[in-house]
C-alpha cells in the first residue's frame, strides 16, 4: 500500500471547502433544514446521487463555482426510496419516492410487474454506476431536456409531489418545467414523490432511446409513449414524453390531439409527421443535428403506434 | 471527521464533507488502486463498492459515506493471494495498460456477488460503465465468465462420489 502523501489536502473546489453537509433522516427534518436555510438567507443545495451536481462543481472553472453554505444530503431519508400503490377513482396509481434510483426501478418486482417500461428506461440510463446513484427527483430537478427519466414520468401522467414546511402541492410533470433548465420548484421545496397512472391492461407502452452507443450515452432523441384503446381500437388516451428535441421534455400535444378519439389504424403517416414537426424544436449540437432529430422523432412516434 | 470502513478497516477521514470519495481514498487514505479517469462519471475507472453497490467514487461526496462500508480493488485479494476473479483477468489477458482494470474488477465483483452464473449479456451490462481503450472488451468478458465458472466449481461440495 502506498503511504498517505504528506501535505496533500483533499479540498473540493473553491466554494465548497467550507460547505457543511447535513444528512437528515426524515422528510420533515429535510424540509425544516431547507426552510431554515432559506429564511436565514443561506445558499442551500439538495443533493441525491450527485451525478450532475458534483461533476459540474468539480469541472467548473473555480471562479464560476458559487459558494454554497449547506448541502442537504437526501440519500439517508429512507421515505424517499419508497415504492407504493394507491387507487384514485378506480384507477391504480404507483407512487415512487423522489429518491428512488434507476437501479431500484430496474430490479423492483413491483415496478417490473406493473410498469415494466420504467425498468427498460432505467436500464438505458448511463450504466450501473450511474443507475445506483441517479434518482428520479434529481432527474426532474436538473431539468435537462435530455433527461431519460422525465419522458417516462410524463407519458405515465406523472404528478410531482413537492413538499415544504408550508405543506404539499402536486404539479403535473408536463407543467413542471418553465424554460430550459427551469422548473416551478420553490427554494424551500423538495420533490418527495412522483405519483404515476398505471397504464390499463392492453395499453401499448413504449420506451426507445436513440444515442451513439447503448450505455453511457446521452440521447439524440428518446421517446416514452402510452397508448390506450377501447374495444373498437379507438385511441382513448395518448401520452408522450420526448427527450432532446427542444428546451424542455416535449409532451407532444399535437400528436396527442391527432390520435385521441380516432382508430389507431386510421392514422396517416403524413399527418402524424406533421403533428410531430409542430411539437418539436430540435437544435444542432455535439450529439446530433436538428434535421436528424426530427427524422428520428417522427420515426419513433410512428413505431410507437405500430409496435 | 468522517467515519467509514474501507476494505474492512475503520477510518476517520479529516477532510471537508464535499470532497470526493475518490480523493479521500487516494490522497488521504492512500489507496491509489482506484483510478481517476474522466472525473465526470463516464469511464468507471474510479468504481468502488459503496455498501456493496458499484458507484463512481468521483460522484460521491465523502460526507455521504459516513458509516458506510467501501470496497476498493485493494479489498479483493486475500493478503498476497489474488482472488479467482483477479487471477482470471491475469490469465485471460483481461488487463493491458491497467487504468480501467481496478474499476473493471470492482464492477465484475459486484456482478458475481449478485449473480453466480451471469450470461454474456449480463456481463457486458455490468461493465458497460467501465471504458477500456486497449482490450476491445472480449478478453475482459472472457475473464469474468471464467471467474464465474471457477467460483461455481469452488463452491461445489468436495469429495463424494
Amino acid at each position: 500500500m502506498v503511504p498517505p502523501r504528506e501535505g496533500v489536502r483533499t479540498f473540493p473546489p473553491s466554494g465548497l471547502a467550507k460547505t457543511e453537509l447535513v444528512s437528515p433522516r426524515t422528510i420533515a427534518e429535510a424540509c425544516d433544514v431547507l426552510s431554515r436555510a432559506s429564511v436565514e438567507g443561506k445558499r442551500a443545495v439538495l443533493l441525491c446521487g450527485g451525478t450532475d451536481w458534483i461533476v459540474d462543481r468539480h469541472l467548473m472553472a473555480p471562479e464560476k463555482v458559487k459558494p454554497v453554505d449547506t448541502v442537504i444530503d437526501l440519500t439517508k431519508v429512507a421515505a424517499l426510496s419508497s415504492i407504493g400503490f394507491h387507487e384514485v377513482d378506480g384507477a391504480r396509481r404507483m407512487v415512487l419516492g423522489g429518491g428512488v434510483t434507476y437501479w431500484s426501478l430496474r430490479r423492483d418486482a413491483r415496478v417490473l410487474g406493473t410498469v415494466p417500461m420504467l425498468a427498460t428506461m432505467a436500464r438505458d440510463v448511463g450504466a450501473v454506476q450511474i443507475q445506483t446513484r441517479g434518482t428520479l427527483a434529481g432527474n426532474l430537478a436538473s431539468a435537462s431536456p435530455a433527461a431519460d427519466g422525465v419522458p417516462a414520468l410524463m407519458a405515465l401522467d406523472g404528478i410531482a409531489v413537492l413538499t415544504s414546511t408550508r405543506g404539499e402541492r402536486r404539479v403535473p410533470i408536463d407543467g413542471f418545467f418553465t424554460a430550459y433548465r427551469k422548473t416551478v420548484l420553490e427554494k424551500d421545496e423538495i420533490i418527495t414523490a412522483i405519483d404515476l397512472r398505471i397504464p390499463s391492461d392492453g395499453a401499448i407502452v413504449t420506451w426507445r432511446k436513440v444515442g451513439t452507443r447503448l450505455a453511457q450515452a446521452i440521447s439524440k432523441v428518446a421517446l416514452a409513449a402510452v397508448l390506450e384503446r377501447d374495444a373498437s381500437g379507438v385511441v382513448t388516451r395518448a401520452r408522450f414524453g420526448m427527450a432532446s428535441v427542444g428546451p424542455m421534455t416535449a409532451p407532444l400535444r399535437n400528436v396527442r390531439t391527432l390520435l385521441e378519439g380516432k382508430p389507431l389504424a386510421s392514422i396517416d403517416r403524413l399527418a402524424l409527421d406533421a403533428a410531430v414537426a409542430k411539437d418539436v424544436t430540435p437544435i444542432d449540437d455535439v450529439r446530433s443535428t436538428g434535421e436528424y432529430r426530427i427524422h428520428v422523432a417522427k420515426t419513433l412516434v410512428w413505431r410507437a403506434l405500430h409496435p | 471527521m468522517i467515519r467509514l470502513t474501507v476494505n474492512g478497516h475503520p477510518h476517520e477521514v479529516d477532510a471537508p464533507p464535499l470532497s470526493r470519495l475518490l480523493d479521500a481514498l487516494r490522497l488521504t487514505i492512500g489507496l491509489t488502486g482506484t483510478k481517476e479517469g474522466c472525473g465526470e462519471g463516464e469511464c468507471g475507472a474510479c468504481t468502488v463498492l459503496l455498501d456493496g453497490v458499484p458507484v463512481n467514487s468521483c460522484l460521491v461526496a465523502l460526507g455521504q459515506c459516513e458509516g458506510s462500508e467501501i470496497t476498493t480493488v485493494e479489498g479483493l485479494a486475500m493478503g498476497d493471494e489474488l482472488s479467482a476473479l483477479q487471477r482470471c483477468f491475469v490469465e485471460s489477458g483481461g488487463a493491458q495498460c491497467g487504468i480501467c482494470t481496478p474499476g473493471m474488477l470492482v464492477s465484475a465483483e459486484a456482478l458475481l456477488r449478485d449473480n453466480e452464473a451471469p450470461s454474456e449479456e449480463e456481463v457486458r451490462d455490468a461493465i458497460a460503465g467501465n471504458l477500456c481503450r486497449c482490450t476491445g472488451y472480449q478478453r475482459i468478458v472472457d475473464a469474468i465468465g471464467e471467474a464465474s465458472v471457477k467460483l461455481a466449481m469452488a463452491k461445489r461440495p468436495q469429495g463424494g462420489e
